[in-house]
């Protein structure tokens, strides 16, 4: 990025290269829908071009550009009136909750990968969604969990425990695949 | 910290879930950003703003410092011109007539009055001891008013030439009256003004800060005046050593006496004397 800064547009290319399935996938997750999430993505790169004079190394880039797109999605959401998004309701207390399990599950123990796929984006998607950002955190920036509390604004504590109920709830759900 | 693992990784569902995604941006918008990327690196005041912010630090030291060093060489330049005035000795005034007579003199000797009163003026402090009775007996004559009252609005203090010997000797030096009174009618040796000199050195402490600068630059004034001789002299024989000087090519000379001609005779016409 200090390259990118320092006018080497080919250093961009490679920071891109780098970010951009991970960025995409963190917003569609958050987002849910593929429209709003191609939206967030370029204002997202769009907003770390313009605001690449003002960049310094303060963290790794990753925990700058997902806290640019934390930013830019808590924006989209307050914009269109959708509700609190980080919300504590399930994090703070009690044990972690079972996410809805309505649906068939196979019987069959050889089930293919990608059903098992599928079951498991279905329970990302079910995630609150402050626990579902902290685990996209996690698996798309490869963020600790200090860079996970960096990237949201809460404190280390907190991200631990939201990722720790995301993970509890995923292995729940995903028991019977087990 | 093993626990914080435990319960916050899953190395099963980690590789599933990296096996899962795999969305990627549509290529239309990769096109779009490294497009707009691109085009920003390429705006040019941007890039001049970066490279400004690296270097505005050095470029800016530097301004200053070149300014600094302007500045002092100005100063000392004018203080060298100073000194070049200061070295005109006055003329036509009597040795024993009070300062306050000397203000009042014709334009002829307004010059040498200021320049006298230069020598003359004394620092607004008490004088103290043998060296300051004896400076008091000879920067004034007797039956004048005492100093404080005597002293008149200050001109700047103007440098006064340099000397090899130390102000402070010279200060503590028993003072001449004769060296003084010659020095207050113009006499042309540089001695009296040096007494001068060293009699506002030991009265104010910015003068005397100022002869010491004076002091330490190198003597220019070794060589007596060029009009040496001609102090009394009535214009016209000044005219004559100049138009004189002009012939045999001294430039240096005859424009170093005009100036003085000129500030002896403010009113008189310089003629074929002039450049």
């Amino acid at each position: 990025m200090l390259h990118y800064r320092d006018g080497d547009a080919a250093a961009f290319d490679v920071l891109y290269a780098r970010h951009k399935g991970g960025v995409y996938r963190y917003l569609l997750r958050l987002s849910r829908d593929a429209a709003v999430a191609e939206e967030l993505f370029q204002d997202v790169w769009t907003n770390l071009i313009r605001a690449r004079f003002g960049y310094t190394v303060q963290a790794r880039f990753a925990t700058y550009l997902y806290r640019l797109a934390h930013n830019r999605w808590i924006d989209h959401y307050r914009r269109n009136r959708l509700g609190v998004v980080v919300t504590l309701d399930e994090e703070d207390g009690g044990a972690p909750v079972d996410p809805p399990d309505d649906r068939e599950i196979p019987q069959d123990v050889a089930l293919d990968a990608r059903r098992q796929a599928a079951r498991l984006m279905e329970l990302i998607s079910e995630l609150p969604a402050a626990q579902r950002e902290a685990f996209l955190l996690q698996q798309e920036g490869g963020m600790s969990v200090e860079d996970i509390a960096n990237a949201t604004g809460v404190t280390r504590e907190t991200a631990k425990s939201r990722l720790r109920y995301a993970m509890s709830k995923l292995r729940k759900g995903m028991q019977e695949w087990r | 910290m093993a626990l914080d693992e435990r319960d916050t990784r899953d190395p099963r569902l980690e590789h599933l879930y990296r096996e899962a995604a795999r969305e990627a941006p549509p290529a239309h918008l990769d096109a779009a950003i490294l497009a707009a990327a691109r085009r920003e690196v390429g705006a040019r005041p941007r890039a001049l703003s970066a490279a400004l912010r690296r270097w505005h630090v050095p470029v800016s030291i530097a301004a200053v410092i070149v300014v600094s060093v302007s500045l002092v060489i100005l100063v000392k330049e004018e203080g060298g011109d100073r000194l070049g005035d200061a070295r005109i000795p006055p003329v036509s005034a009597p040795a024993d007539k009070p300062t306050a007579e000397l203000t009042q003199a014709p334009p002829a000797a307004a010059a040498s009055a200021t320049a006298e009163k230069q020598v003359e003026a004394p620092a607004p402090v008490e004088l103290r001891g043998s060296r300051e009775d004896a400076l008091r007996s000879v920067s004034k004559p007797a039956g004048t008013p005492p100093p404080t009252q005597e002293r008149v609005a200050e001109p700047l203090p103007k440098p006064v030439p340099a000397s090899p010997l130390r102000l402070e000797e010279r200060a503590e030096a028993p003072a001449s009256p004769d060296l003084v009174t010659a020095g207050r009618v113009g006499g042309a040796s540089p001695a009296p003004l040096e007494q001068g000199s060293a009699t506002r050195a030991a009265d104010a402490p910015q003068t005397k800060l100022m002869a010491r600068a004076i002091v330490a630059k190198p003597a220019a004034t070794d060589r007596p005046p060029v009009w040496l001789g001609l102090e009394k002299e009535p214009p016209e024989k000044w005219l004559a050593r100049i138009e004189e000087l002009m012939r045999e090519g001294r430039a240096a000379e005859a424009e170093e006496m005009r100036v003085e001609f000129k500030r002896r005779f403010p009113d008189h016409p310089l003629g074929r004397a002039s450049r």
